[in-house]
């Protein structure tokens, strides 16, 4: 009980008065420890964690395997990603180079030549330039993945090079090397289904807004309706769309708000219809062709949305979710909310 | 409670002249609103629980959201299907995601009280062995810790989009009846809602993070919007001194609404001229 309940409360309400008051005390290790120290500490921790995790994971694919539990055949893929992973990042680094020197009299444009044909470089020259001025070691700008490769190119350098060395970068910074098997399997695998995984989102935001959009109801509606001022107002077609049509809008609007409470037909086309003629002799009387205002824009309208009515939402949401977070840190810290230690 | 109320003006008022007299020395200078807004909540929440731990009743209105928590395991042990818990893609550095572990405390409490198969896939190694430790306390509590197993508990990675995929193929393979998405999320959480929704479960959503409440709300049957997110282990559990930090909350929001309503009226004397002090200098830049 000691050491599960007690001791863990003990941390957590220290260290939560410190780091909440350490804010407003002016000395330097406080606040060092609170901006800082704080924050490596909980890093440290958790990239020790990530231990945890990873054996987790793989302890749960490989019992899936032998026991052979349904969908047990992603769990081969599953451990042979992690191993591949593994051997990507700790055992086999790949990013191998050439350097050279020595090159024998005479030789160098051709030593250029093959250089520039081998990574590219459309003006030998420079290369030849490089290769001159550098009096020792020439680090070819390019990385293998495997040695094989570099040996093709040394082949071919052989014959007018004294001296080839092939190297390789160093351990740790293979990773956010081009050339190095970690970096292709990150850039080559991951990525682009990470992507995949992200581009989903367009054709789920599709459908989410399908059913959010439908109308049910007065929300529904004015949803849908604010949903369309937006999507116009944000797009290069809506500075187009001229001030009568937004007129025509605002009167039809109006009219289906007040058509439930209208039992005569004619009386409510009787109300749009001559909204709409009002409208449009009152804009052309007053010039609106060639001023139009602002509140019949479609940018204008939208940016009111965005600005007022939705701002005004938000930060109340976000009032909201301050409170609660001050809230629950209160009371953790406090260690009245104890039900995240189990209890 | 008269006396209580002014002990606590009290100290309110000495822990201000304290500061003010050591800014600068003691204390970080030019902070004094901030740490008198801190002080100020924190004895307006301290208050209330003081209040609810003596016995006042305090009525918290009910939060469809929280009820339906049971209704979704019900569901679930009805079809015979499990049940899937997502605590989010964040730390246990977040509030979030704390919030989301004492969700699934009540969760883990109803499915072993229902003997329902519990899934909680997480993308933090750390917030693992919490859920982990969550889960055990809670069918232990119900008295069925032979229900329990580690496994219910499961890494699956801290990247954000394989967390993603392996979470949506859970559900694509198992089909669980109910879903619940209760801690910190990002662009994952439409992803997960749409493919949750796609297959028939019963979901109950919770997050503070306010840019994924409208996809949430849109594609889950239930969700618990920012602060209510946060009152869901008082709701659950009934603890006076947790429901009374809730009525603190409440009043706090009440000072903020009077505050910003009163600054309004004054900022605005100010620009009319008829006041020569700017209250907006008192909230800083």
């Amino acid at each position: 009980m000691l050491l599960k309940r007690h001791i863990p409360l003990l941390i957590v309400i220290v260290v939560g008065l410190i780091t909440l008051f350490g804010h407003f005390i002016a000395h330097e290790g406080v606040n060092n420890f609170v901006k800082n120290v704080s924050t490596e500490w909980f890093d440290i921790i958790a990239s020790f964690a990530i231990f945890l995790g990873a054996l987790n994971m793989m302890k749960l694919h490989i019992k899936k395997i032998f026991n052979k539990r349904r969908n047990w055949q992603y769990s081969i893929l599953a451990v042979f990603g992690f191993s591949f992973a593994i051997f990507a990042g700790f055992l086999y680094r790949g990013a191998y180079y050439l350097s050279i020197s020595d090159v024998n009299a005479g030789k160098t444009s051709i030593v250029s030549n093959i250089i520039a044909e081998e990574i590219n470089e459309s003006n030998p020259l420079i290369i030849q330039h490089k290769l001159i001025s550098s009096k020792n070691d020439y680090k070819i700008d390019k990385i293998y993945i495997t040695k094989e490769s570099s040996i093709l190119l040394k082949d071919k350098l052989d014959p007018f090079v004294e001296n080839i060395k092939i190297k390789s970068i160093d351990w740790g910074s293979h990773v956010q090397t081009e050339g190095s098997l970690f970096y292709w399997m990150f850039f080559q695998i991951l990525n682009p289904l990470s992507a995949t995984m992200f581009a989903l989102l367009a054709f789920f935001v599709a459908s989410a807004s399908y059913r959010a959009f439908r109308i049910r109801n007065f929300e529904a509606t004015l949803l849908l309706v604010s949903g369309i001022i937006l999507m116009l107002g944000r797009v290069p077609i809506g500075d187009l769309i001229p001030w009568w049509m937004v007129s025509i809008m605002i009167v039809f609007g109006i009219g289906a708000i007040s058509a439930p409470f209208l039992n005569e037909r004619k009386t409510l086309f009787g109300i749009v219809g001559g909204g709409i003629l009002a409208f449009i002799v009152f804009g052309i009387l007053m010039g609106w062709n060639q001023n139009p205002p602002e509140l019949l824009s479609i940018p204008s309208i939208q940016s009111w949305i965005f600005d007022y009515p939705t701002a005004a939402g938000s930060r109340a949401l976000m009032i909201g979710i301050g409170l609660g977070v001050i809230g629950t840190s209160f009371r953790i810290i406090l260690g009245i909310e104890r039900s995240f230690l189990g209890e | 409670m008269k006396n209580k109320i002014v002990i606590y003006i009290f100290i309110f008022i000495s822990l201000l002249i304290l500061y003010h007299f050591g800014e600068g020395i003691v204390f970080v200078e030019g902070s004094l609103f901030t740490f008198s807004s801190v002080i100020l909540v924190s004895l307006t929440l301290y208050y209330f629980i003081d209040q609810a731990r003596k016995g006042e009743e305090i009525y918290l209105r009910p939060i469809a959201g929280l009820k339906a928590i049971e209704e979704a395991v019900g569901r679930a042990t009805e079809m015979g299907k499990s049940v899937l818990f997502v605590p989010g893609i964040s730390d246990l550095d977040q509030v979030e995601t704390v919030s989301g572990l004492i969700l699934l405390g009540n969760v883990a409490e109803i499915t072993a009280k229902y003997e329902t198969d519990l899934n909680v896939p997480v993308a933090r190694s750390i917030v693992m062995e919490a859920a982990r430790e969550t889960c055990k306390e809670s069918y232990l509590k119900v008295g069925r810790p032979d229900l329990y197993s580690d496994e219910m508990v499961n890494y699956i990675s801290d990247d954000q989009f394989a967390y993603t995929a392996g979470v949506n193929g859970i559900m694509m393979r198992e089909k669980p009846a109910a879903c619940f998405y209760q801690g910190k999320f990002y662009a994952e959480s439409l992803i997960l809602a749409e493919t949750g929704n796609s297959i028939g479960a019963i979901q109950v959503a919770g997050t503070g993070s306010a840019a994924q409440i409208p996809f949430f709300v849109t594609a889950c049957d239930y969700t618990l919007i920012g602060e209510e997110f946060f009152t869901a282990s008082a709701y659950l559990s009934n603890k006076p001194d947790l429901i009374g930090c809730i009525k603190g909350q409440d009043i706090v929001k009440l000072f903020a609404m009077v505050t910003m309503v009163v600054s309004l009226i004054l900022h605005g004397f100010f620009q009319a001229g008829w006041i020569r002090f700017d209250i907006i200098t008192l909230f800083g830049n």
